[in-house]
């Protein structure tokens, strides 16, 4: 049997593997495969796993993803309260930093294994490795010290900060922020994950101009991969475009694979990227709330078709919400498994 | 000669938008007053087409971002309340507004912006906040006497949750007050969704912050005796 490693390592050393690699971002509805409520799911590492493997075994994708919640990272810097939903992602509901002397005032965990919940993640990522025995790339998600800050002090202070902030502090800020991200790189990888996916949506295109981008956030982009490298790293959109970005952070951090916003154009990623970088073109996965099961082959087939004909590339999704029906996700992958086999290799 | 002024402190400010300058937008404010150009024209021949001209991307073939809409809409709400009380007479308020994000949702980036485009366009705003239940969104409509309940969310489920617009619509039927009030809403899900905002019971929403004005004011119109 083809494995999802064996897709990504044909993919990594330049080979066309059996079919399209399909990465299926299915976060919270692990409690519905398990009929636990969230917070009681994202309570144990044991838990997330039991949902994440029964997942894939389910629906049939390549990888597994070792994340809870986007919010965890506010937690371990000190997020008094995240605030649970039954039908989508847990939430901060205490924002860190409210004043600028607050950021004088953080402070980073000296080793992330001494906080609970970091704690519960690497056990959630161990027990994936191991289950996973090399068959399927376990994933560690982390998000950018560029894009942190708003999840610490609220989307609109990071602004204004980066704005029109006082420099020093921004850039004391960013420093604490950086040292996590790199922290928690070698700590996923230590915990076992195979890829790690660096989310920065707030140095993408949909937030920032690309000189903005390029003058405020690639330094930190830099800084970030600095000790813990950029193998293995996969830059993801976070919901922000990011076709405008890709040469600056191509050319200045070695990263070699790219996951896609649904708008970016894929055939325009290739052309900026050059054959050697992979791509994953992400469906919009809100529409498949709703859409036919015939919508969602019509979309899985024109992103298969654009992939195909760019090359080294990978189909996935961004976050999935709660609300996409069972069928819809089956069909999903489904289609993707069908229109994603190479020549000599139709199911 | 007059005109050609303003062009031009129309044109420098588009500039320091676009750069997402503050300092330099707020400076070239101070220069059209210290020049002469009245309070009025300032707003109305500087700010609202500066901020509507950059928010509804028209002065780049490139993408115009979320920090310019920020920034923009930021600088034109600033500008407005302090200008306002300098108007030789007061404009005239084209309806009122409550505006807050779904109950759960707790990304206010969307409702600051959207703020300072109605502001500048002389609605009133009451803002609610984030993560604003629904029986709030009514009670303070109704305290306020506003036309409009404006409901802003990032995230899915907060969108089409049974504590959102939803629940909105469902206090509005039960207290009998959908004639008199409009739901508008806006976010992201409905950006990647065009559709939505019928499914969660909404009147009207709206893709951009630029759009806001145009669609809440048709709205106003709708209920207005």
């Amino acid at each position: 049997m083809t494995t999802g490693m064996d897709r990504f390592a044909a993919l990594m050393s330049g080979q066309t593997p059996d079919r399209v690699p399909i990465i299926c971002n299915l976060l919270d509805q692990g409690a519905r495969e398990l009929g636990v409520s969230l917070r009681e799911y994202y309570s144990r590492g044991e838990l997330v796993a039991e949902g994440q493997l029964r997942m894939r075994e389910k629906y049939g994708y390549d990888t597994l993803l070792g994340m809870f919640y986007s919010a965890l990272e506010a937690e371990i810097m000190g997020c008094r309260t995240i605030v649970y939903a039954d039908d989508g992602p847990p939430n901060v509901g205490h924002l860190v930093i409210h004043t600028p002397e607050d950021i004088n005032k953080l402070h980073l965990p000296d080793d992330l294994h001494a906080h609970p919940r970091f704690r519960e993640l690497a056990t959630c990522i161990g027990i994936l490795k191991r289950e996973s025995a090399g068959r399927w790339p376990v994933l560690g998600v982390v998000t950018a010290s560029f894009s942190l800050p708003a999840m610490l002090m609220g989307i609109g202070q990071w602004l204004d900060l980066f704005l029109s902030g006082d420099p020093e502090l921004r850039n004391r800020l960013l420093e604490l922020c950086s040292q996590f991200c790199s922290r928690q790189i070698v700590a996923l990888r230590e915990a076992g994950a195979d890829l790690i996916v660096y989310v920065n949506p707030v140095a993408s295109a949909t937030f920032i101009t690309p000189q903005k981008s390029r003058e405020v956030a690639l330094p930190w982009v830099i800084k970030d991969l600095e000790v813990p490298g950029a193998s293995g790293v996969v830059f993801f959109n976070g919901g922000g475009r990011i076709n405008p970005i890709l040469a600056d952070v191509q050319s200045h951090t070695g990263i070699g694979a790219y996951y896609l916003n649904p708008f970016d154009d894929i055939g325009e990623a290739r052309a900026i990227l050059g054959p050697q970088a992979l791509i994953a073109g992400a469906i919009n996965d809100i529409r498949l709330i709703d859409w036919s099961t015939d919508e969602i082959d019509r979309e899985v087939e024109r992103i298969m078709h654009a992939g195909k004909q760019a090359g080294g590339f990978l189909f996935g999704t961004l976050l999935m919400p709660f609300r996409i029906p069972d069928e819809n996700i089956k069909a999903l992958v489904d289609a993707a498994i069908r229109h994603g086999a190479y020549a000599g290799n139709r199911p | 000669m007059t005109e050609s002024r303003i062009q031009q402190h129309l044109e420098t400010y588009l500039k320091a938008l676009f750069d997402t300058d503050k300092p330099a937008a707020l400076s070239i404010v101070q220069e059209a007053l210290d020049s002469g150009i009245s309070p009025e024209s300032v707003v109305f021949d500087v700010i609202i087409p500066g901020m509507e001209r950059m928010i509804g991307g028209m002065i780049s073939d490139n993408m115009v971002t979320l920090s310019q809409h920020f920034l923009a809409a930021q600088i034109a709400e600033e500008v407005v309340d302090r200008l306002i009380p300098l108007f030789a007479t007061a404009p005239e308020i084209q309806g009122h507004v409550v505006i807050g994000t779904s109950h759960g949702d707790f990304h206010g980036l969307g409702k600051k912006i959207v703020i300072g485009c109605l502001r500048a366009r002389m609605f009133e705003v009451t803002d609610l906040g984030i993560n604003v239940q629904p029986e709030r969104f009514v009670d303070e409509a109704v305290a306020a006497g506003a036309e409009v309940i404006a409901i802003s969310s990032m995230m899915v489920h907060t969108a089409t949750g049974e504590r959102g617009p939803k629940q909105v619509r469902r206090l509005l039927q039960e207290r009998g007050l959908e004639e008199g009030i409009r739901i508008i809403v806006g976010g992201a899900p409905y950006r990647f969704h065009d559709g939505l905002f019928r499914d969660v019971g909404a009147d009207a929403w709206a893709d951009s912050a630029a759009e806001a004005p145009a669609v809440v004011a048709r709205l106003v119109q709708e209920v207005r005796p």
